[in-house]
């Protein structure tokens, strides 16, 4: 080789030679223009579907949980299993803005913002259930250890239901924090270019944010704070919400591995729900620049590591079942592989264990194609395994007396659609307000990549100067 | 003349007292007439004065405000003068006695503020001995059931006419005449006053005659008895003193005649001593599974129209055996005849302590029964005429007779007095189109049921807890029936109302309660020198056993057994069973017992056909028509006609036999009885004697292809706990249900895991020639699961309650039948809501205490085992740790209490629940909610649901809450019981005594099988169970510490006649 042996030049995280003010433009840009077809017609079905979910949480309160399809055997189903699916998929986000943070993951930029506000709405979707899941919601307030008149009777503290209270007010208010902080100098960036009534909103949104160099020293400050404080979320959530399940005495549910395997696949269904937005994100706002193959491939990895981690964590349940000995155990596994809900356990392994495999191939995992039709796979997998951990364990428990079938009612399945309704309106709306990237923190990696980029291990002619690994003090 | 003293005066005339003054103010006061003041516009103006005009416009003010406002309606009124009696929060008990038709059970009814809310069994009864059945217990419901007929009148078709009492009495007054040709139609009539005024009515009007019949008849063995020994009644059975009882058909436990009472006595047989294990041994021959076959230790399986020949065959082993001459006929089944073979030896090893009964309806059988007993030397011993029942008295032969009377026009009067002919009989259409031919159609009935329906009068009648009376249930055994409230309406019972019809002269009609005098005087008659008060206080009255009448066999078995006709062999034999519950209708309109399922079928609202089962060698249950899910809809081809019904595939139903309960489809049964299940009654055939026969042959069942019942509501999907079977591939026994579980996706390939259900630690079962072994591998399992348990991460907490009280269960299993008359005590006790056919289909049932029933043993032919499930009050309750408001939680003395106020009804406790026992309250069931517009219809009725109608609500149980929709509510122990039992010990400033707090189920039971106690007294009877090497305690091993113990049910199986 001609040009002697030189360090291979990184790949530029942000392709298409961006500047920094075209970064500008570019992701404030969807927040100023009119919006396109295809966002009104997605929008009009959200609302829609939105406005029939909230239908159906009305008549459920109206009528009484007797319209659910749950029973005297089955007393939890497909509330709990939206409600742990949401729980888990907001992980990633969290994952992506305090994990990858440590981990120094920088290509973490081009995704975090949109993930932290998917994590905002997954949550507030997940929080829905355990409220209107309960008989009597006009009561619901006795969860919060408040003083009152009444003794005053205080919440049991053993309940993981409490835990839960806690466990995710905690996460939720966190995460909501830590979301708008960043967004706050992205505020200021469409303020400064807006007019009117527009950037007075945005000058409130950003607090009267004006650059100086104090206000990004406590913004840093901050941000590094909510980092931290993020970082054991990321874990504990997910665990207390095991413990729903590890800490009862029903065979199938009283298992020790289920804060792990619960962590592993939330981060999982996560990371799914996240490839899921992002392709459509970028395709819709023309962000392949910023979201890029590399940013897919990376979160495919994930995916595929904590999909095996879950397959790994399957696997073992069934070994200690048949270990342990103990017939209630041994007889709740082989039903729920064998028993009247195998279809569910079917397509949990499946989807979860078995199709994530195709990401050791390179080519699949660059490939948008692929990955779009995975992420709703793992989505659907993932779904599966909280409906068979609890309505399929619930249905065959000890006393065969009391076995029962469940299957949904429309109501149900109208609020589970409700909640996805909920979802994509909010996240629709998001898009339109705010940018999809966090612009002040991705103008700090469009030099992490060499701009002089031109393939891997290429040879450089007539380079005189050294790669200008830029410093990340850049905005 | 007015005259003024005053000291203020308007004028000086008027100090003066001036007479031109006084005469004017006098007309002022007296000649002032306001319409004619307002009529003259001048007289207004002079003399209508201000004072007037604002006292008119005042008036009228007051006036239109008060006739805006609504005046509230006060529902609960203050006694004015307080009675004796009633203290309010105390219960009053009285005794009456339940009876309808043939149904008898005396109780104690217990009373608050003036209103039956419970019925107790009375103990001082030697029948029953405080026992009570499900229909009794259900009984307080049917007072307050909004079907009932409320005023007399007249009818035209499905409305009635109201009229006063007087107005009715005048006009049949005119219809009845010493002429009229009258008939009165009846249920069987226990009650010697009630026979007494129909002697006087029959003095009165000499053409009338009366005619009993049962819906599910006994008329054939009274036949029989009435042949043999020249009596018509039931003899005394002595179930107790049987070491062999052979029960040909005869569901004793379950229905037949006296259950109550045989129960008791069959259950004395069942006690196990494990230090010297003995028992009584029962085979029963039948073909479907009844409640009496599933406590049997041997089922003989053979066709209904195999009984005849079964019947015969143990004849002539008997015969054959004893030396006797041997009758024809008698060829069955191979597998029966060895079984009947065995049976016959263990008869003969117990010659005067054995006994063969029949439940068929078919006269020769009955004979021939007779004919073994006399050959046992039962009769006089086991079979006893010393004091014979009266609880079936029905002949339905008469009523063709009848029929064809009334379709020629030879009946003037028809009176139909708790009866209700043209839906429970094989000819209800006949007697229906005969009926319309009599002139005068009197109703004595309850409700407007099928047959007042074509009636022309209803003269409604009271609720037993409304009325007066006496029963005879078996001679000399008296018990008497005393009101319990005021006839809630204008109703009037059925002996005064015959009385007053036929101008009884005995019958005070100016006394405040006429019939109450009548029957006094009635007593006064038959036992002059017996207190009144204290017979009335006991409810029962038994005379000392009398002369034991003539007990001479005279029957001919040899000549009816040529009357037998030989077993059929055409197509499937469909038998009709009498429902537990529901008996043969008359209990339909009684939502409890509606709900309260089948204890065979664990089926609830509905009838449903019973398909055999069996094993096809491999991994699934096959039955006819590869039905395989219960519930399928499938078709009954009988005589080319195709009946639609549900099925369920049905263990221990026999091969080429199916079964259906009879009661159900009915089209006028009231709110709740209309339109549940299908009427099978008729496809009942008479044999040739006119008595009605309870199977049909030549049936085929085709399976309907309309997929399963819509609200199928079966509260048991899964039934069996190691039901074994020989497995096609190996040869060898293997648990069928258990290698069945797996789904059809998975059939071909996986087969389901040897020990899945059998390794489960919550049935115990032993036979008693291996109890020891299976003494020994209880207590290896228990130390085993109390190792375990030990293991605690609170060694120092005090699990076991021991100070104070510690409340705790005991249940024998091997004396639980599974009648369920706890399970309808328990929802009378505590204000269980009842939800209906459509949410017990969706598993939404609020039962408190169920009765798991398993089936073990054979596939074909296997055993039952009951089991009644109710909280276990755990002193490590998973439910309590989980709830996250406190909600449940643990009280001083063990009990698991539930704060409905404070539920917010997250669910996690009943999922978090080994038992299932928790329910929770899915919809607004009771009305008891803020919102009335969310109420769910329990069965059809129009405006409201059922126990949001204050009438219905009369019977909950102050006592305990009503729970609101959205809270979860589980078994209590009878807390309120417990309260009761504490505050009168404290009243009375002492101890509670051991046994003082007893539970509704403890107290229902019509066989001891459930014991409630103090753990901590060792006084109590519980304290004396809880020692027994039978006991065990269910899923011990995973550390909850239930406090209801159970004991193994054992059975009596001679090992050498099952292999």
């Amino acid at each position: 080789m001609s040009g002697g042996v030189v360090a291979p030049v990184r790949r530029p995280l942000i392709e298409g030679h961006k500047t920094y003010h075209q970064i500008t433009e570019d992701l404030c840009s969807p927040t100023e223009k009119a919006p396109s077809k295809a966002w009104i017609i997605a929008f009009i079905i959200s609302v829609s579907v939105l406005a029939f979910g909230l239908f159906c949480i009305f008549w459920t309160i109206w009528m009484g949980i007797g319209t659910w399809g749950s029973n005297r055997t089955i007393g939890w189903a497909y509330d709990i299993t939206n409600f742990v699916w949401w729980i888990g998929i907001g992980h990633a986000g969290t994952l992506i803005s305090a994990i990858l943070l440590l981990f120094r993951q920088r290509w973490r930029t081009g995704v975090n913002r949109a993930a932290e506000a998917m994590t905002i709405f997954a949550v507030i979707c997940a929080a829905l259930f355990p409220a209107i899941h309960v008989g009597r919601i006009w009561v619901v307030f006795y969860f919060f250890p408040y003083p009152n008149t009444r003794g005053s009777i205080w919440p049991n503290f053993n309940s993981p239901l409490l835990w839960d209270v806690f466990a995710i007010s905690t996460y939720f208010s966190v995460s909501l924090l830590f979301w708008y902080t960043g967004l706050v100098p992205d505020f200021a960036s469409i303020r400064n270019r807006a007019s009117g009534l527009r950037k007075k909103i945005y000058n409130s949104l950003s607090f009267g944010w004006t650059g100086s160099a104090k206000h990004w020293q406590r913004w840093e400050s901050l941000s590094l704070v909510l980092a931290g404080l993020s970082t054991p979320l990321v874990l504990s959530v997910h665990t207390i919400v095991s413990f729903d399940f590890a800490t009862s005495v029903i065979p199938g549910w009283h298992t020790t591995i289920f804060p792990p395997y619960f962590v592993a696949g939330a981060i999982f269904s996560g990371f799914a729900m996240v490839q899921t937005l992002m392709v459509m994100t970028r395709k819709i706002l023309k962000l392949q620049e910023y979201i890029t193959i590399e940013h897919i491939e990376s979160m495919n990895k994930v995916i595929l590591v904590t999909g095996t981690i879950v397959g790994v964590a399957y696997l073992t349940e069934l070994f200690i079942a048949w270990y342990s000995g103990y017939v209630y155990e041994q007889f709740a596994f082989f039903n729920r592989a064998t028993g009247i809900y195998w279809w569910s356990y079917f397509g949990m392994m499946t989807c979860n264990v078995i199709s994530p495999q195709i990401f050791w191939v390179k080519k699949l995992r660059r490939s948008v194609f692929v990955t779009f039709f995975m992420s709703i796979f793992v989505n659907i997998g993932m779904w599966f395994e909280r409906f068979v951990i609890i309505a399929t364990t619930l249905a065959r428990d000890y006393l065969p007396s009391s076995w029962s079938y469940y299957r949904p009612t429309w109501v149900e399945i109208g609020i589970f659609i409700g909640t996805i309704g909920l979802f994509f309106t909010f996240y629709m709306i998001f898009t339109r307000v705010a940018p999809v990237v966090a612009i002040a923190e991705i103008k700090h990696i469009l030099k992490v990549g060499g701009d002089q980029y031109i393939g891997e291990n290429a040879t450089h002619k007539n380079q005189h100067d050294t790669h200008s690994l830029s410093s990340t003090n850049h905005h | 003349m007015r005259k003024i003293d005053q000291q203020v005066w308007i004028s000086q005339e008027d100090l003066t007292n001036d007479p031109a003054l006084i005469n004017q103010l006098d007309s002022e006061r007296s000649d002032i007439n306001i319409s004619s003041l307002l009529e003259d516009d001048q007289t207004v103006g002079v003399q209508a004065n201000r004072r007037d005009f604002l006292k008119l416009l005042g008036f009228g003010f007051t006036a239109a405000t008060l006739a805006s406002c609504e005046t509230p309606i006060k529902k609960a009124i203050p006694y004015t003068v307080a009675t004796d009696e009633i203290i309010p929060g105390i219960a009053n008990y009285y005794a009456s006695t339940f009876v309808n038709g043939g149904d008898v059970c005396p109780v104690l009814v217990k009373t608050r503020e003036g209103r039956p809310i419970k019925i107790e069994g009375n103990s001082l009864s030697s029948m029953t001995q405080g026992g009570t059945s499900s229909r009794a217990q259900a009984s307080v419901l049917s007072l307050y059931d909004i079907s009932r007929l409320k005023n007399p009148g007249t009818i035209s078709g499905d409305s009635i006419t109201e009229m006063s009492w007087a107005d009715l009495d005048a006009t049949l007054g005119s219809k009845l005449n010493t002429g009229s040709r009258i008939r009165i139609v009846s249920s069987t009539i226990m009650s010697p006053s009630a026979k007494k005024t129909l002697r006087e009515f029959t003095t009165q009007f000499p053409n009338t005659k009366h005619l009993m019949y049962d819906p599910i008849s006994s008329a054939a063995l009274l036949q029989a008895t009435q042949n043999c020994f020249g009596i018509k009644a039931i003899p005394d059975y002595k179930f107790d003193q049987a070491e062999t009882i052979v029960s040909f058909n005869a569901d004793f436990l379950g229905t037949w005649i006296s259950p109550v009472e045989y129960a008791a006595q069959f259950v004395k047989g069942r006690k196990v001593n494990p230090q010297n294990p003995k028992m009584n041994r029962l085979f029963q021959v039948e073909s479907q599974m009844s409640l009496t076959g599933s406590n049997a230790d041997h089922r003989i399986l053979v066709k209904p129209s195999e009984q005849g020949s079964s019947i015969i065959a143990l004849y002539n082993l008997i015969a054959s055996k004893t030396g006797a001459s041997s009758i024809s006929g008698g060829e069955v089944n191979e597998k029966a005849k060895a079984m009947l073979s065995k049976a016959s030896d263990m008869l003969i090893a117990n010659k005067g302590k054995s006994l063969v009964v029949c439940g068929n309806n078919n006269l020769d059988q009955q004979v021939i029964v007779y004919g073994i007993n006399q050959l046992l030397g039962n009769i006089g011993t086991t079979v006893n005429f010393n004091r014979v029942s009266y609880q079936r008295q029905g002949n339905e032969t008469e009523i063709n007779g009848l029929i064809s009377e009334m379709s020629s026009g030879q009946v003037d009067v028809l009176i139909i007095w708790n009866a209700n002919p043209c839906y429970d009989l094989p000819m209800a259409n006949a007697f229906k189109d005969a009926m319309s031919k009599v002139s005068t159609r009197i109703s004595l009935n309850y409700i407007m049921d099928e047959t007042t329906t074509n009636c022309s009068h209803s003269a409604p009648v009271h609720h037993y807890l409304e009325s007066w009376g006496d029963v005879e249930a078996k001679t000399g055994i008296f018990s008497l029936i005393q009101p319990t409230i005021n006839p809630i309406f204008n109703t009037r019972q059925a002996e005064h109302s015959i009385l007053t019809w036929c101008k009884s002269q005995k019958l005070d009609t100016k006394a405040e309660q006429p019939y109450y005098e009548y029957l006094k005087s009635s007593w006064k008659e038959m036992f002059p020198s017996l207190s009144w008060d204290e017979t009335l206080h006991n409810g029962v009255y038994e005379v000392p056993s009398g002369n034991a009448l003539n007990s001479n066999f005279n029957g001919n078995p040899a000549s009816s057994a040529s009357k037998i006709n030989s077993t059929s062999n055409s197509g499937l034999e469909l038998s009709f069973t009498e429902s537990v519950n529901i008996g043969g209708g008359q209990y339909a309109n009684n939502p409890w017992l509606q709900e309260i399922p089948d204890p065979i079928s664990r089926c609830s609202w509905g009838n449903h056909v019973g398909i055999p089962i069996t094993f096809d060698g491999d991994r699934r249950f096959i039955a006819l028509e590869n039905i395989e899910t219960d519930g399928t809809i499938v078709n009954l081809v009988i005589n080319g006609q195709n009946t639609g019904i549900s099925s369920i595939r049905q263990f221990g139903q026999m091969q080429g036999t199916l079964s259906a309960a009879l009661g159900y489809g009915r089209i006028q049964g009231g709110v709740c009885g209309t339109g549940i299940g299908v009427n099978l009654y008729p496809y009942l055939k008479t044999d040739e004697n006119g008595f009605t026969q309870y199977y049909i042959d030549g049936i085929d069942l085709k399976n309907a292809q309309e997929g399963i019942e819509k609200s199928f509501a079966c509260v048991q999907h899964h039934h069996t706990i190691g039901v074994t079977a020989i497995e096609k591939s190996s040869g060898s026994k293997i648990n069928a249900d258990e290698a069945a579980l797996v789904d059809d996706f998975f059939k071909p390939i996986i087969k389901g895991y040897q020990g899945s259900l059998t390794d489960r630690s919550i049935l115990r079962t032993s036979n008693l020639s291996n109890l020891k072994e299976n003494l020994e591998h209880n207590k290896e399992k228990r130390e085993e699961a109390q190792n375990l348990n030990s293991k605690s991460l609170y060694p120092g907490f005090d699990y076991n309650y021991n100070s104070g009280h510690h409340w705790g269960l005991h249940i024998d299993m091997n004396s639980c039948i599974g009648c369920s008359s706890c399970a309808v005590a328990c929802m009378s006790e505590n204000n269980v809501p009842v939800v209906g056919k459509h949410e017990v289909a969706r598993h939404h049932e609020m039962t408190w205490l169920r009765i798991d029933r398993y089936y073990y043993g054979d596939v074909e032919n296997p055993s039952v085992a009951y089991q009644p499930m109710m909280c276990q009050h755990c002193n490590s309750a998973p439910c309590e740790n989980v709830c996250p408001v406190n909600a449940t939680n643990h009280s001083s003395d063990g009990l698991n209490q539930m704060a409905y106020n404070r539920c917010v009804g997250t669910r996690y406790c009943a999922n978090n629940c080994p038992y299932k026992v928790r329910r929770f309250n899915w919809y607004d069931y009771t009305e008891s909610d803020l919102f009335p517009w969310n109420s769910r219809m329990m069965a059809s009725e129009k405006d409201k649901p059922y126990y949001a109608e204050n009438l219905v609500r009369m019977v909950l149980n102050p006592d305990v809450t009503v729970r609101s929709r959205g809270v979860i509510e589980k078994c209590s122990f009878c807390i309120q019981r417990i309260q009761e039992g504490k505050l009168n010990a404290k009243k009375e400033n002492r101890q509670l005594h051991a046994n003082e707090v007893k539970s509704a189920c403890q107290t229902a039971c019509p066989t001891g099988a459930i014991t409630f106690g103090d753990m901590n007294n060792p006084e109590s009877d519980l304290s004396k169970k809880l020692n027994n090497p039978l006991n065990y305690i269910v899923l011990e091993e995973i550390g909850v510490k239930s406090v209801v113990n159970y004991s193994m049910r054992v059975t009596n199986k001679d090992e050498s006649i099952e292999s």
